[in-house]
């Protein structure tokens, strides 16, 4: 399952889960075209080091592309002239654990009934997985909010790529 | 630019009113801040803010260091609106480089305000189909994602409808996920034998607060702690009315055991 076809529909996926969620925050039309290619940077960024670099390292694969989506908004914004956080919000937002909290929420609903039988196994998988959601929250939100503050600037509009 | 008394009072006036458009439009506090500043170097004035979750205080000092102005705006809607939001930061550049009246700001900003939101059957059916991609990329397959696709539109208009009569916005969270589970539940009582924990786990995700999520972030970052407390406060609720959303469907259907 881990062909580069697979690979490449996943990261079609995420970019039109951007995109839906760019139209569900309204955002400007003159920025699809860049929340789409967000979306698309962040699956290829998450399953391609999933599939080929560190199996199971969720938290990695989310921050890497977290944080690239949040340097490759800095140009792209100054490209489609909207603030950055316009595109790299919907374009991080596939990479939210929907499954993983899911499983957590299950988990915790299992821990409230029968205490008898399986009790320890529900409760380790429970804790796996709601740090793990926590951690992968955690670490898109720091991946995209770090980088502006890295470069030391408030906006976009007066940085200079390549000397005029 | 703005040599007499009703000037700056114009001007502080439309400075208060454009921090409560970005506010409402779900600016990120240093964002609010930058763009009102910026406005304020324009006309040689030192803006002093303070930027609450729901108000905006803003005191001018100009060249003299004589306060010129002070007032405090506050509002009820906090939304997301990013067509306002980039609007405003287009025009706070234009009002620095092309020396616009306040006339016209205030016109602009009106309009900003203003604009039409997309079609509600295009964002139905785009954020569907955003809720089916989410499917794929967690492993579903193509059954799971048309179910998806119907318990996501179920469940977003059914939110935008309790949206429209006002109703507090964390009930309606708890209603979409209801209605979205509630649908996806529908195709397990039809005994269909299709595997549904990705149809579960994602038809819910159109609700999550994504915004407040990330600018609690951004604000805890630049030192803007409380107001980055209280967005965070803001994206755990709605996030609980999730979970409870989808576990009241999963109780009733004794689908957890």
């Amino acid at each position: 399952m881990t062909t580069p076809l697979h690979l490449f529909f996943n990261a079609f996926c995420c970019g039109t889960a951007a995109l839906g969620f760019g139209l569900l925050f309204n955002s400007p039309s003159r920025a699809f075209l860049a929340i789409w290619i967000g979306g698309f940077v962040t699956g290829i960024i998450k399953f391609s080091i999933l599939f080929y670099l560190f199996p199971d390292s969720f938290i990695m694969a989310s921050f890497l592309a977290a944080l690239s989506i949040g340097i490759l908004t800095i140009p792209a914004a100054h490209w489609r002239h909207v603030p950055p956080d316009v595109l790299s919000i919907p374009a991080v937002i596939p990479l939210i654990p929907g499954v993983f909290a899911y499983k957590t929420m299950m988990g915790l609903m299992k821990l409230t009934g029968d205490t008898k039988t399986g009790y320890a196994a529900i409760l380790s998988d429970t804790v796996h997985y709601g740090t793990l959601t926590l951690f992968i929250v955690l670490s898109l939100a720091l991946g995209v909010s770090v980088p502006m503050r890295l470069l030391r600037v408030t906006t976009v509009k007066r940085l200079r790529f390549w000397n005029k | 630019m703005l040599q007499n008394e009703f000037d700056v009072k114009q001007f502080g006036a439309l400075l208060i009113d454009i921090g409560i458009a970005l506010l409402s439009s779900g600016a990120s506090s240093s964002r609010i801040r930058n763009t009102m500043e910026r406005f304020a170097n324009a006309c040689n004035l030192e803006p002093h803010f303070i930027v609450n979750p729901k108000s905006i205080a803003v005191t001018l000092i100009n060249a003299d260091r004589a306060i010129v102005f002070t007032g405090l705006h506050s509002t009820h809607v906090v939304g997301v609106n990013f067509k306002t939001l980039s609007g405003l930061s287009r025009l706070s550049w234009r009002f620095i480089e092309e020396e616009m009246t306040l006339q016209q700001v205030r016109e602009e900003l009106v309009r900003l305000q203003t604009l039409p939101p997309y079609s509600r059957w295009l964002v139905l059916l785009m954020v569907s189909l955003a809720g089916s991609a989410f499917c794929f990329t967690f492993g579903g397959d193509f059954k799971q994602m048309c179910i998806t696709f119907i318990a996501t539109f179920a469940g977003l208009f059914i939110n935008q409808e309790m949206k429209k009569y006002q109703f507090n916005l964390y009930i309606c969270t708890y209603v979409g996920a209801l209605v979205a589970t509630f649908t996806t539940s529908l195709f397990y009582m039809a005994r269909l034998d299709i595997q549904l924990e990705q149809a579960y786990a994602t038809c819910v995700l159109f609700l999550i607060p994504g915004v407040p999520l990330i600018n609690s972030f951004s604000d805890l970052i630049d030192g803007q702690t409380l107001s980055g407390i209280e967005r965070g406060a803001v994206a755990l609720l709605h996030t609980l009315a999730i979970a409870f959303g989808l576990s009241t469907i999963l109780f009733l259907y004794k689908l957890y055991s």
